[in-house]
């Protein structure tokens, strides 16, 4: 997705290992993606298949050792990320990164006040007195939307709910206005009503800051209301990517698919019955050879399971967002099927 | 806050009536007598001390009322053994020693404990953690009084070298003199805080709210001091309680071996000697000590846990 778009942050080639007792595990195989201004990436994929690290990896959050970035690179502007000292990445951090977690109750200090906790950011970065900050945080926490703001600074995590909790966090990472927002997960630990709550608010901010989303997420109903870009992950790659209606209308990937449908519907004119995805994903110890999705993949081909195959380029969106796969049935040469959206373009 | 803290001290005084009960009884079920035979005693003077001391009354009520009575306006009695000694002055003069010694010693272990549990968490697996631990099972298996022999060894060589006195071996009066005895005292509480903390902070260490202070950008230091520190120091104020008993009450054997008049040396040898009066006393002090001590520490406790103080 590196074309002429104005990205705020680049990715390309991003890999990160980590050492364990049993092994090298391979958790992010070669990840390239680009962040648009002012718009919201969603990077898709069930548990373990390095969403979290990937982002983590780009905020110098990996614990090293064991983990390790092995190659890649990852751009916001102008500056390389990954291999900056850990003095520079602090002004970043908080500062043009904002980050959000998957569990507001425990990612907040519990022996810090509410209102200390986002005064620490814009002293940090900002340099603000106390009292500055304070005014600034309670400011913070009512466009959050927390009611009796300048008391409930004053206040301890302990006495929050999870979804003000994760308010909070919001009004943390946006303390000094970042460019960038990493959402990791940030409403799988809340109740739906909540998640709604917090979402419109991300969206809200989103708005008046211009600010550039990721979210990382495994719900498709969260990718749906929020992303206009989407990564789909599968075994430490991307395995899809494209607009948010490429993805859910056209997909070009048989994971993605998959995926879809995999969602559960109250819409009475779909059918009711659920396909799970068969198996288990592939053992990152020893990622396959070929595609990580062979052993699982309804359309499988011999050529799959010795061969990796490349990001295929399908399409581009009416907004010029690049739609890619990286499956075989994408190859000029492939066989045709019904239930994937293929590229027709070279071979006919 | 105050309300908590008013119902401790409440269930602090029904901790040491208990305490005191258990004393009396125990006392008057053990063998022999303070007025035993081996004194020149005749009946006419046995009968008049008895009286004296009220123990020609019956056990139960009559003694151990006067013994409550007596313990509730803090009067300890008149000492068997010593000759024209209240109880109360005994603990009067020899407390504040021990108690002296048992502070410094406590502060020597908080602030070591603290200091290398810290330290060894943060270097887990590398040189200063293996080292420091090592130093730390040798603390722990130890007893008190080869350090002592150790240390007053260690002492002598040093004032030999030097050719003048340094520290004093023994004795007690100056600060100098404290130092030594202190550290002995306090060496095995330290070596346990620092297992202690030093598990406290790897759990800290990996907790989400600190991967939260490094997404924020906060420098490693302040990260340390914030957010590590604080929450990590948690369990190990909880047990420093019992550990400050444990201390002012236990230095009895490094009170015999630097030759300190502490009140540890005092009631063992009442107990040797049977000294009703000063042996109930003591043991009913030190348990009030101990109560005001768990009381204390659970109110600091409740300072930096806002989780505790609010609810």
């Amino acid at each position: 997705m590196t074309d002429g778009h104005d990205h705020v942050l680049t990715v390309e080639h991003l890999e990160v290992e980590f050492d364990t007792y049993g092994g090298t595990v391979h958790a992010v195989r070669d990840v390239s993606f680009g962040l648009r201004r002012g718009r919201t990436l969603a990077i898709v994929g069930e548990s373990g298949c390095g969403k979290s690290v990937t982002v983590q990896a780009l905020m110098g959050l990996i614990p090293m050792p064991p983990g390790r970035v092995t190659r890649g690179s990852a751009k916001l502007g102008d500056t390389e990320l990954l291999g900056l000292p850990e003095r520079e990445l602090n002004r970043i951090r908080g500062n043009r990164i904002g980050m959000i977690f998957q569990d507001p109750m425990s990612s907040l200090n519990p022996t810090m006040r509410i209102g200390d906790q986002i005064v620490e950011t814009l002293r940090v970065h900002r340099g603000m007195s106390i009292r500055e900050g304070l005014r600034e945080a309670v400011t913070l926490l009512d466009r959050v939307r927390i009611p009796e703001a300048s008391q409930r600074a004053r206040q301890y995590p302990f006495e929050f709910s999870g979804g003000m909790l994760q308010r909070v966090m919001i009004a943390v990472a946006l303390a000094c206005s970042p460019e960038v927002l990493i959402a990791d997960e940030p409403t799988t630990a809340l109740d739906v009503t909540i998640q709604a709550q917090i979402l419109e608010i991300m969206q809200a901010l989103q708005r008046e800051e211009g600010m550039s989303i990721i979210l990382i997420t495994h719900d498709l109903g969260v990718v749906a209301r929020m992303a206009d870009d989407v990564a789909v992950m599968y075994a430490g790659q991307i395995v899809e990517t494209g607009s948010v209606d490429d993805i859910f209308h056209r997909g070009g990937h048989p994971y993605t698919i998959g995926l879809r449908r995999a969602t559960p519907s109250n819409d009475p004119e779909r059918k009711q019955t659920l396909e799970p995805i068969e198996g288990s994903p592939p053992d990152l110890f020893h990622p396959p050879v070929g595609c990580g999705y062979f052993a699982r993949c309804p359309h499988a081909m011999r050529l799959c399971e010795t061969n990796m195959p490349e990001a295929f380029e399908l399409a581009r969106s009416p907004e010029g967002v690049l739609h890619s796969a990286r499956c075989w049935l994408q190859h000029a040469a492939a066989p045709r099927t019904a239930a994937v959206n293929q590229r027709r373009s070279v071979s006919s | 806050m105050w309300t908590y803290t008013l119902r401790r001290l409440i269930q602090g005084v029904i901790t040491v009536w208990f305490i005191a009960t258990a004393t009396f009884a125990a006392m008057h079920m053990v063998p022999g007598d303070p007025l035993g035979s081996d004194r020149a005693t005749t009946e006419a003077i046995r009968a008049n001390l008895e009286a004296r001391y009220g123990l020609d009354k019956p056990v139960f009520p009559d003694q151990y009322l006067i013994f409550l009575g007596n313990m509730a306006r803090g009067d300890f009695g008149i000492s068997f053994t010593q000759q024209n000694r209240n109880v109360n002055d005994i603990i009067r003069e020899a407390f504040p020693i021990s108690a002296q010694l048992g502070i410094l010693a406590v502060l020597f272990a908080a602030a070591g404990g603290v200091l290398f549990g810290a330290l060894t968490a943060l270097y887990r697996n590398r040189l200063p953690d293996v080292v420091i631990m090592f130093l730390v099972i040798l603390g722990i298996s130890i007893p008190s009084f080869v350090f002592a022999a150790l240390g007053q060894l260690g002492v002598v060589r040093l004032n030999n070298l030097v050719g003048q006195s340094v520290l004093p071996v023994a004795g007690w009066g100056t600060l100098q003199h404290m130092l030594l005895p202190a550290l002995v005292l306090g060496l095995g509480t330290m070596a346990f805080l620092t297992r202690l903390m030093r598990s406290s902070m790897l759990e800290v260490v990996n907790t989400d709210y600190v991967r939260t202070a490094r997404a924020k950008g906060v420098p490693p230091l302040r990260i340390f001091w914030r957010h590590q520190l604080r929450n990590a120091v948690l369990p190990v104020i909880t047990v420093l309680g019992p550990a400050i008993a444990a201390i002012t009450t236990g230095g009895f054997v490094v009170e015999l071996v630097f030759a300190i008049p502490g009140l540890g040396r005092t009631f063992v040898e009442a107990v040797q000697q049977l000294d009703y009066t000063l042996i109930m006393g003591t043991t009913v002090f030190y348990g009030a000590f101990l109560v005001l001590m768990v009381i204390l520490v659970d109110l600091i406790y409740g300072w930096v846990d806002p989780r505790v103080r609010l609810s």
